[in-house]
């Protein structure tokens, strides 16, 4: 059926892909121009003398600024992939109640689940820092994870209640006449199942752990636990620090969550529908 | 016989219940309390003080000027992200070659750190680098480069919320698409051979349809937009043009250490997520039928 004319669909195609795109090619393309380059006008479409001059300085050698971003490469995967891992597990096993079992207190601890999952972050961010000050876990790896899991459960309990809910239960029920517990079932026949939605969770997680800022700013109080986006801003903020290598540190920090958007972006899809459509 | 209680699905809820009770439940209620009180960790001693903070936090100009700056903020974030996420989705809506390449590209910009989404944008709207100038003068819409950043507060806060902009027009574009979908074909070809256009099917057969969709993306539109901090923290520093809510409320708290107001204020903010929200929900949100 064509109800709507093609050069609707090219004008769309083109305005998307270049509203995506153009600033993300350009910072790319800054960080391969020394300073002077970047201040020319007009500004250069490639660059004129590309090489890895901006990225060495900022990743390699034993100054203070690379020493600064590795460790703090290190902190966000740290901290990322450890958030990601115990929001998935704690969230499969509540997920895997609520969408299977009977209990008092069930649609309850649901609502309790979806109401904070309204809650804007500075509701929750000083009480935050000073319950994390009491537990003396500010700049302590644990305090991060921990704020981050309790911030991102609630989503990904939803995300995966409602995936496992519409699963068909017949399917458990054979399992469960085999004699296997319920636990078995679980673990056997439901977590598989789940699989796509689980991806979808990871990811999801993954990514908002990666791009957090305000949280780590104010938990993580010196280097030794500061993620790679708490040090790009105090790059950012020290003026003796040229453009150059600031895009290059904007390069080196987006680099991981565009290459997995762009390679999971069917999960992230999915389960953004999931985790919304109440 | 007595029936024994089924402990598994208990077991199996707890660590999310602890973690939500421990650090969601606990903090909200703290922040609800700790607002009535003078909460200064450098003039001690905390006591209760009734709505002195919401008083103070009310008659500062900081915080005033920084409450028409979200209002702004919200409004530019909610219109633009909305519109560009109808158009986006309408593009996406039926299928063909390479339409999930470009769904691939449009996610790009919501999976980027804030952080970055500022970097980003600084070069380009840079008072002496940026492209933005650069391309302006090569067509000689402008003789000499224009300060977009910092001066003008209506064109400070309009670039950085394009910036945030940039960021949640996707997800908006995704909730969108995922009603569109929904619609049947049918629909549109009946319309068709009744002598209805292409305007004509999207006036009355599209916009009316996706309304639950427009609602949810809506809400997540203002719920970020009223919480925007990363992007103007980065593209515009200390500089309170167009400073927003969420960096008075970290000033306040973190640089000025009155905890006390900090709370007072997070609360009306909260307090504000939640009312607009529902109404939004209520106002937009009906079930459609096809």
């Amino acid at each position: 059926m064509k109800f709507r004319n093609k050069g609707f669909r090219r004008f769309g195609v083109g305005f998307i892909l270049s509203w995506s795109l153009i600033p993300i090619y350009w910072v790319i393309n800054t960080s391969f121009q020394t300073d002077a380059q970047i201040s020319d006008t007009p500004s250069h479409l490639l660059p004129p003398t590309p090489g890895w001059a901006n990225y060495k300085a900022l990743l390699i050698g034993d100054g203070e600024l690379p020493s600064l971003v590795r460790r703090s490469v290190i902190n966000i995967f740290i901290e990322c992939i450890a958030a990601t891992a115990i929001t998935v597990i704690l969230a499969s096993l509540a997920a895997y109640a609520f969408a299977r079992m009977e209990f008092k207190g069930r649609k309850f601890f649901l609502f309790v689940v979806v109401m904070t999952m309204a809650f804007p972050t500075y509701t929750t961010l000083i009480p935050m820092y000073r319950i994390m000050a009491m537990l003396h876990l500010v700049n302590t790896y644990l305090g991060i994870i921990l704020c981050y899991v309790s911030g991102f459960l609630p989503l990904a309990t939803w995300i995966l209640f409602s995936y496992m809910q519409s699963l068909p239960a017949a399917i458990e029920e054979a399992g469960s006449v085999d004699g296997a517990s319920r636990m078995q079932v679980f673990r056997l026949i439901v977590l598989p199942l789940t699989m796509p939605a689980i991806a979808s969770t990871a990811v999801i997680t993954f990514l908002f752990a990666w791009a957090q800022f305000i949280f780590p700013l104010v938990l993580a109080s010196d280097q030794s636990t500061q993620p790679l986006t708490v040090i790009v801003a105090a790059i950012q903020g020290r003026h003796v620090v040229p453009y150059s290598l600031l895009s290059t540190a904007g390069v080196i920090a987006l680099s991981v969550p565009a290459v997995i958007a762009l390679l999971t972006n069917r999960f992230i899809v999915s389960g953004l529908i999931n985790g919304s459509v109440k | 016989m007595k029936k024994k209680v089924d402990l598994l699905p208990y077991f199996l809820v707890s660590p999310l219940i602890i973690f939500i009770i421990c650090l969601a439940l606990t903090p909200a209620v703290f922040t609800t309390i700790a607002a009535f009180f003078k909460v200064q960790p450098l003039n001690p001693p905390t006591h209760f003080s009734g709505l002195e903070n919401f008083r103070d936090i009310l008659h500062n100009a900081e915080v005033r000027s920084s409450l028409g700056n979200t209002f702004l903020y919200i409004i530019i974030g909610v219109t633009l992200s909305t519109v560009l996420g109808i158009f986006f989705a309408v593009v996406l809506q039926r299928r063909f070659t390479g339409r999930s390449i470009l769904i691939a590209v449009l996610i790009l910009p919501w999976a980027l750190p804030g952080v970055v989404e500022g970097i980003l944008w600084t070069g380009i709207w840079d008072a002496n680098t940026g492209v933005l100038n650069s391309v302006l003068k090569s067509l000689h819409v402008i003789d000499h480069y224009q300060v977009f950043l910092g001066q003008n507060k209506f064109l400070t806060i309009l670039a950085i919320e394009v910036v945030q902009v940039w960021q949640i027009t996707p997800l908006s574009t995704i909730l969108i698409l995922a009603v569109l979908q929904n619609i049947p074909d049918d629909l549109y070809e009946a319309a068709t051979i009744d002598g209805s256009d292409a305007k004509k099917s999207f006036l009355h057969i599209t916009m009316p349809l996706i309304r639950p969709g427009i609602a949810i993306a809506v809400v997540q539109a203002i719920i970020a937009t009223l919480n925007i901090f990363d992007q103007p923290y980065i593209l515009n520093g200390a500089a309170s043009t167009g400073n927003s809510l969420a960096m008075e409320t970290y000033a306040v708290s973190f640089t000025n250490l009155n905890f006390g107001q900090g709370y007072a204020l997070s609360l009306l903010i909260t307090l504000f997520t939640l009312f607009t929200s529902v109404v939004i929900a209520k106002f937009i949100y009906k079930k459609v039928e096809y």
